[in-house]
Order: structure tokens, then sequence, then C-alpha cells
């Protein structure tokens, strides 16, 4: 009994010894074994292993190739690997002898060989595999990662290494146009899921050789694939290793979103401020580039951060670069406009209606009182009442499925604030106020910004409640130091705001084209200046 | 270059935020009091004064390179004066804001909240600087920056929209009570200049040292004229004999503002723009209070000042039992702890540290000829 205990824990151990190990085996009966253990192929329905023989200079090879079905390409993994490892042809069979003379040289009558010994995974790689992407992996993990993401890995008998082929062909959506983020005068491409379809979009705009994209994995489960973009004689380098430093500094299980990379990297998450800007635009995130900005991008999600942002992004559309100055300056006016009732035209009516009556003139003061008078809440409940089902309705819209989304916001708005009306529930003044907040909020370009701004203003209006202007004017005062006080990957948040000296070429409004000369300076890029002084020279012809 | 320094255009901010915030509640009433008529004059005269005082503290601060009042006080009379000084200045951060804090709470009381009890007015805006002092140094100064324009646009809109309103004759006889009252008891006016405290203590905090000339009198000659439009709004829309007695005279002169048929009255606003003022103010004399503790105590961490300083204001602010009593500390404590704290206290320790200096330069260059 004590015999085959030790002899069983042996074993044990001998197996934990093997299933720790991370390097490839020279025996592929071992490789094999362990392969079938880590990925569960009994159970395991869609992973593949597929053993045969390889020729090689007439001597045969036992191998098999792993990969997932339903991730790679068929006719590639057929036409490329198995038919030019397998069939026998003049190149696999040759059996001269296995070195090579490369040079010769006869000194006091001795005659020295330069020779090249066979080497097989060289002669495997060179001439056997006609495939343009082939990497050679000494460990099990690179070679997960790989198979896992689509490639297919190939082991041969007696090579401690294996090869990581590269065969994706899975099925994914087709650039298509952004959802979200609408432009008028502008491309309308959208990234998509897959990684290298979005770093491919960003290189087709940008179009130039300093465009550099590192890969990062983030993930100790799902080693999901990050692409760090930027230009490298543009970019601060220091912005560059901060954002690099981040990303391979992440401990955590699994990484399924831009959002939650955001939520992961950025300085503080306290106030629930936005501080990294997610795109869906090539085209915007291309600008965002060549004005010195990092871009990341995460395998399997449709967004791009650009790192870092400051509040005025927020505010920024794709399309006011794309406008005439005096449009894009009308409708960044109008927005700052939306922001700024978004956040507080609810606090301020009711702090007008409990304690500043005397901002309106008696008559309409008369009329919104008179409106209010069959109402039995206080102002407080009234406008939360409406506040709350706008959101409910606005929330609703979101989740239903796509077709009956305007509909429940028409019906919400015409139902729940015609009743709420006539059942005297609710003033029609508040129903206005509501409305007009409501439409202001979709003004903000950003959705988690608007957000933002939307859960503040619930914060604004208890403070009107509480003290009128005393309770807005303090809330304003703490708001604003606490913006003030945040960094964006070491960029004040409040930059282009205050202090007013560090907006060049970054302000709110945007100047006529041929004043835009100025990289945004307080990114400190690499290069200052983006276009001549005089960049419209046909003029002076 | 750290983050914690300040720029040229922020200090000077920072000056006008300063100086500016006393003019809200009592000081232009009190100026008017004063020199009468002649107060005009006197804001011109006083502001050349403090012009010259400014540039007089450059010259002497021009030997002690990015150094403050305690670093030169330390140089002067060792640690124990550095100390005391630093005490002296604590007191003066303190209680001016107290003073300044209850007059304010009383306005508001008198305005919008009769029924409410002054304690939870003051206490309101002691929540406030509690947290903003618990935020870096440069996000407050940032926040002045950004509400400090609304507060001048705001004395440029008080005075266009009460032009119909004025009295321009009230201005005659041009010197007042005399010649005498409004040049040589009026020199006392220059309190209201008395933001220049911070000169004694931004220097360490300074982007560009060399800069401070700059900031100095620019700083001074803004706010000149910010209480020049404050003045003559007050001038000469009332009586110096009635109206000024209000507890906030300058939201007196916006409730007389008319706008045409839509709003009746935007006073609102403007006692909006000056509470943040009065934050901005509060926040900077609080964290003045905590950076000054914490250099002459050689505290290595400042969080644990956060609530320390506010809780002296809140308790300075609870001080006076009635209106008639904060408004006399306002007037009198304010003027007379001003004067000697910042106008000769600071001026005489910079006048002796630059005698002490040139005393061992000239000694130095003998002993090594």
């Amino acid at each position: 009994m004590i015999l085959g205990d030790t002899s069983l824990e042996n074993e044990e151990k001998e197996n934990n010894f093997i299933l720790k190990n991370d390097k490839v085996f020279s025996s592929i009966d071992v490789n094999l074994e362990f392969i079938k253990t880590k990925y569960n192929t009994l159970i395991n329905s869609d992973i593949v292993l597929r053993d045969f023989i390889i020729n090689a200079r007439g001597k045969q090879y036992k191998a098999f190739i792993l990969y997932i079905d339903g991730m790679i390409n068929s006719e590639i993994l057929n036409d490329f690997i198995l038919k030019p490892l397998m069939l026998r042809n003049k190149s696999n069979l040759y059996d001269n002898d296995q070195t090579r003379v490369i040079s010769e040289a006869v000194t006091n009558n001795v005659t020295v060989r330069k020779v090249k010994k066979f080497n097989l995974p060289d002669y495997l790689k060179s001439c056997l595999i006609p495939q343009n992407s082939i990497k050679e992996k000494e460990n099990f993990s690179d070679l997960f990662s790989g198979i896992n993401s689509g490639n297919c890995a190939l082991f041969v008998d007696t090579l401690p290494i294996a090869f990581d082929i590269e065969v994706k062909g899975f099925n994914q959506r087709s650039v298509e146009k952004p959802n979200n983020e609408i432009v008028i005068k502008g491309p309308h491409e959208a990234f998509v899921e897959n990684i290298r379809t979005n770093t491919s979009l960003l290189r087709r705009i940008v179009n130039n050789e300093h465009l550099i994209i590192e890969n990062i994995e983030v993930g100790k489960i799902t080693k999901t694939k990050c692409a760090l973009c930027y230009i490298k004689d543009l970019t601060n380098t220091d912005l560059i290793a901060e954002v690099r430093f981040r990303l391979n500094n992440l401990q955590i299980d699994s990484l399924l979103s831009t959002g939650q990379l955001e939520q992961l990297i950025t300085d503080t998450n306290d106030l629930a401020v936005p501080q990294t800007l997610s795109t869906e635009r090539p085209d915007k995130s291309a600008s965002y580039l060549l004005e010195g900005r990092v871009v990341v991008l995460v395998n399997g999600n449709p967004y791009a951060l650009i790192l870092p942002s400051v509040f005025i992004d927020f505010l920024k559309s794709p399309d006011d670069r794309n406008l005439k100055p005096p449009f894009a300056n009308f409708a960044l006016a109008i927005r700052f406009l939306g922001t700024f009732i978004t956040l507080l035209l609810p606090g301020i009516y009711i702090a007008i209606t409990s304690f500043h009556q005397e901002f309106l003139p008696t008559e309409l003061l008369f009329s919104i009182l008179a409106s209010r008078e069959n109402v039995p809440f206080p102002i407080i409940v009234e406008i939360l009442i409406m506040e709350i089902s706008f959101e409910l309705i606005r929330e609703a819209g979101l989740r239903v499925p796509s077709p009956i989304g305007p509909t429940i916001g028409i019906v919400g708005a015409i139902i729940i604030g015609q009743a709420a009306v006539s059942a005297g529930i609710v003033s029609p003044i508040l129903i206005i106020i509501v409305a007009i907040t409501g439409i202001a909020s979709f003004t903000i370009p950003d959705f988690s910004f608007g957000f933002h701004i939307r859960l503040y203003r619930f914060l604004f209006t208890f403070l009107g409640y509480i003290a009128g202007s005393l309770g807005i004017a303090l809330g304003i005062f703490v708001y604003l130091s606490m913006l003030c006080d945040i960094k964006s990957f070491g960029i004040p948040y409040m930059t282009g705001v205050s202090p007013l000296d560090s907006s060049k070429g970054h302000g709110y409004f945007i100047p006529q084209i041929w004043k835009r000369e100025d990289r945004t300076a307080f990114l400190d890029p690499q290069k200052m200046k983006k276009q001549d002084k005089i960049s419209m020279k046909w003029k002076g012809e | 270059m750290p983050d914690t320094k300040i720029s040229t255009k922020e200090a000077i901010m920072l000056i006008i935020s300063i100086i500016i915030a006393h003019t809200i509640v009592t000081l232009p009433a009190t100026l008017l009091k004063n020199s009468k008529s002649g107060i005009l004059v006197n804001i011109v005269y006083v502001s050349i004064l403090a012009l010259l005082f400014a540039f007089i503290l450059y010259r002497l601060f021009k030997n002690f390179q990015s150094q403050d009042i305690f670093d030169i006080s330390d140089y002067l009379g060792g640690p124990f004066l550095k100390n005391l000084i630093g005490i002296i200045f604590i007191i003066y951060f303190i209680s001016s804001s107290g003073i300044l804090l209850r007059n304010f709470a009383e306005g508001l009381k008198v305005i919008y909240f009769p029924n409410t009890n002054i304690l939870f007015i003051i206490l309101s805006f002691i929540i406030t600087i509690c947290i903003t002092n618990s935020l870096s140094f440069r996000s407050n100064i940032k926040v002045i920056s950004i509400i400090l324009p609304f507060v001048i646009v705001s004395i440029f809109f008080l005075f266009i929209g009460n032009l119909p309103s004025f009295s321009f004759e009230r201005v005659l006889p041009i010197l007042g009570e005399g010649f005498f009252n409004t040049f040589v008891v009026g020199t006392g006016n220059i309190i209201a200049f008395s933001g220049i405290s911070c000169l004694y203590i931004i220097p360490p905090l300074l982007k560009k040292p060399e800069d401070f000339k700059k900031i100095a009198l620019t700083g001074i000659a803004i706010s000149a004229l910010y209480l020049i439009l404050c003045v003559s709004t007050l001038l000469f829309m009332f009586s110096f004999f009635l109206k000024v007695d209000e507890i906030l005279p300058l939201y007196t002169a916006a409730s007389y503002i008319e706008y045409g048929s839509f709003f009746q009255r935007l006073d609102s606003i403007f006692l909006l723009i000056w509470m943040l003022e009065i934050c901005c103010y509060l926040t900077i004399t609080s964290k003045f209070s905590s950076i000054i503790f914490k250099k002459i105590t050689n505290l290595k961490y400042q969080k644990p000042l956060t609530f320390v300083f506010p809780l002296l204001i809140f308790s300075v602010a609870l001080l006076p039992k009635t209106v008639a009593i904060s408004k006399l500390l306002g007037n009198i404590l304010y003027r007379f702890i001003s004067l000697s704290v910042v106008f000769c206290l600071g001026f005489v320790i910079l006048l002796l540290a630059n005698i002490k200096k040139l005393h061992y330069n000239r000694k130095h260059k003998e002993g090594n000829q």
C-alpha cells in the first residue's frame, strides 16, 4: 500500500511538473498529451488536433496541428499548410546530403570546408510552408494566445519549438457607418470589433510610416490585445511611456471593453467625470493622433480611447473642423449653453420659484403660481417626478429594440407630460423646464460626459431647493474646484478653460483654418507647428 | 516644472481676488463714509500710494529672491521671529476672513434667509471651504482665474446698468471734507489694498519670480480700477448719508438696474457671482494659513490642516453677537489689523532684513579686501 501510494504521488508530481511547464517539449507525444490536458479536448468540441507525417529531405517526421474550429480559414490551412507538408514533391523528397558546403579553402594541403548543417525549422519555414505570417514559439503560453485568436500551431517531432501560423478566418462585421457620432461633412466609416481592421483604418488615414502601433496584452485569462497607437516623431515620449506603463501594469483577469479599460487607467474615478474620449470614428482618432495624443484600441471593441482628454474635448464634435469656423463656433456655443442648461436649469428654476421670486416680472410669477395651484406636491417632488420619468423614458428608449425606441420616446413624452398636467401632478411650466433640459442634454456630443452632467443635475436641483442661489453658488464652486483638481495623464482637466494661457492650439472655439498653426501646447509635442505661418501660399501668387 | 507653482497671470488674479473680496461687503461704504464726495480723488491717491508701496516691496524683496516674509524673518531674527510673524499673519488671515464671512452672511440673511439661523449660512460656506481646502493649491488658483472675470464683468455691468440713475453732481465738492481729510486722514483708506498681504507669501510659489514687480503693480492697478468703479457707482447713485449704511451696498445698487419687461430684477445673479468670489477669498486665506502653519512648524503633510483653519474662521465668524458688532469689527478691527500687519509689520521686517543684508555684504566685502 505504502509503495503504491508513493508511486502514485510521484506520478502526480510528474504530471504537475509537466502541466506547470511552459516550454514546448521535444517529444511530440508529450506535447500532444499536454495540449489535450490543457485544452480539455475530450469535452471541448471545437478544439481540433490533426496529426500527420511531414516529408522533409526524404525523412519523415511525426507532426500535428492545433486550431480552433470556426476561427480559421480552412482553405488557407489546407492549401498552404497541410498540402505542402504532406504531399510529396520535388522539394521535400530531395534526399541529398543533409549538410551543405558554403565555402571551401585549401591551406597547406588541408581542405577547410565551411558547411551549413541541415536545420529542420528553417527548412520548414523557408521551403515547405508558403504562408506569410509564421513565427517560432518556445512557450505554450505564446502559442495558446495565437491559437485563441485564430492562428494554428504546428508541432513537429524532435523540435523543442512550435510554429504559430496565421490562418485567421472568422466571420466579422464589415466596416459600417458610425451609429453614435454622426457628421454632416466628413467620412462615414466606423471602427469594428477586429483590432487589425481598426489599425488598418487608422493607417489608411494617417498614411505615414511614423505611426506606431504597439501590441500590449491585458488580462491574465483573456489576454486581450490592445493597440497603443501614436506618431513617433510627434507625440510626447513621456506621455507614451506613461500610457504604456499603465497598460502593462494592469493585474486583472479579463478586459472586455474600452469602457473597462478607461476606468482602469484613469487617474481617478471619484467624481464620475470621463477623463478619456471614447470614439467610434477613425478620422477623429487620427486627428487626435496628429495633434500628438495617444490612441488605445481594444480587440473586440468598436471604440478607441483618446488620451489624455480634457474638459473642452467632451464638447467638441468631429464635424467642427469640417465646418467653417463661424458655423462650428456657433454650434460650440450652443453645445456649451446646452451643457449649462442641462446642469443648472432645474436647480435655477427651483431657486427662483422658492427664493428669488423678484427675478421674474409679477405677471409671469402669477402665471407660474397659478399653474402650480392644483399641484399637491412641493416643487422638489414635482421636479423629481418629471426628471425621473424623463430618465425612465430615455433608458427605455435605449434598451428596447431600435424600431420601437422612437415610439416609446414620443408616447412617453406625450402621454406622461399631458396626463401628468391633466391629473394635476405637475405644472405645465415644469414640463417646459424638463423638456428644455432634456433637449439640451442631447447637444452634448460625448455620451459619458452627457451622463455625468445629467447625474450632477440632480445635485444642483437639490442644492437649489435647499438654499436657492447660495446652494447653487456653493455647488458650482465645489464642482469647479474638483474639476480643476483632476488630471488626465498628468494634464490638468480644465486646461483650456483655466489657466487661460494654456489654451494655445487648443482653445474651445475654432480659429480660421489659416490660423491653426500650433499643435496642442499642453501636450508638449515634439513638433509644435503643424502648418506654415502662411499656409495658403497660392494666395501670394 | 512642479505643478504647485503659479503663473504670472494667476498670481495677478490672486491679488485682485483678495483685494476685491472686501469690496463686496462693507468696504466701499466704509471708504465712502470716510472721504464723502472726495472718495474718487482719495481712491486715486491711495491707489498711487499702494502702487508705490508695492514697488518698494518689490525693491525690498529683490535681495531675497524666491523667499517669503517668513524665510526673511528667519534670516533676520531666527526661528522665533519666523514663528511670531507666521502666527501674526495666520491671525490676520483668519480674523479678516471670519469678519468678512460674518458680514456677508448677515447680508444674505437679511436678503434671502430672514428665518434661518446665521449659523447655518456660515456653516454652508465653511463646509465648502473644507472641501476645497482639501484640494490642491493649484486647483484653488485655477478656480479663481475662472471666477474672477465674471466678478469684474459684474461690476462693469453694475456701473453701466446704473448709468441712467447716476447723479454726477454728487462728486462735488471734489475734495469732500477738505484737503486734510482727503489726503491725510484718507491715507488710512489704503486698507482697501490690504490684499497686498499675499505679496509677502507668494514669492516661493511663483513660476517666474522675476515677474514679481509686474504681478504686484498690475494686480494693484486693476484692483484700483475696480475700486474706482465700485465707489463711483455708490457715490453717483446714493446720498452717502443714507443708503451706504446698507450691509451690502453694492447689492442695493444692483437692485436698481432695470432690465425691461421679461426679467424684473437680476440682483440674485450678482449675488451668486459675489458668493463665488467670497468662496475664492475664504479658500485662499484658509490655504495661505495652512501653508504658513506648515512652514513654521516644518510639517511634512498639509492634509491634517484641511479642517483646522476653516473651523477657526467659523469660530471667528460666530464671535460677534449682533450685526452692529460685526459691522464695527469689519470697519475698525479690520482697518487696524490691516494697517498694522500688512502695511507696517511686513514692511518693517523687510526693511530691517535688507539693512542686515547690506551690513553683512559690506562686512563681507571688507573682509575680502
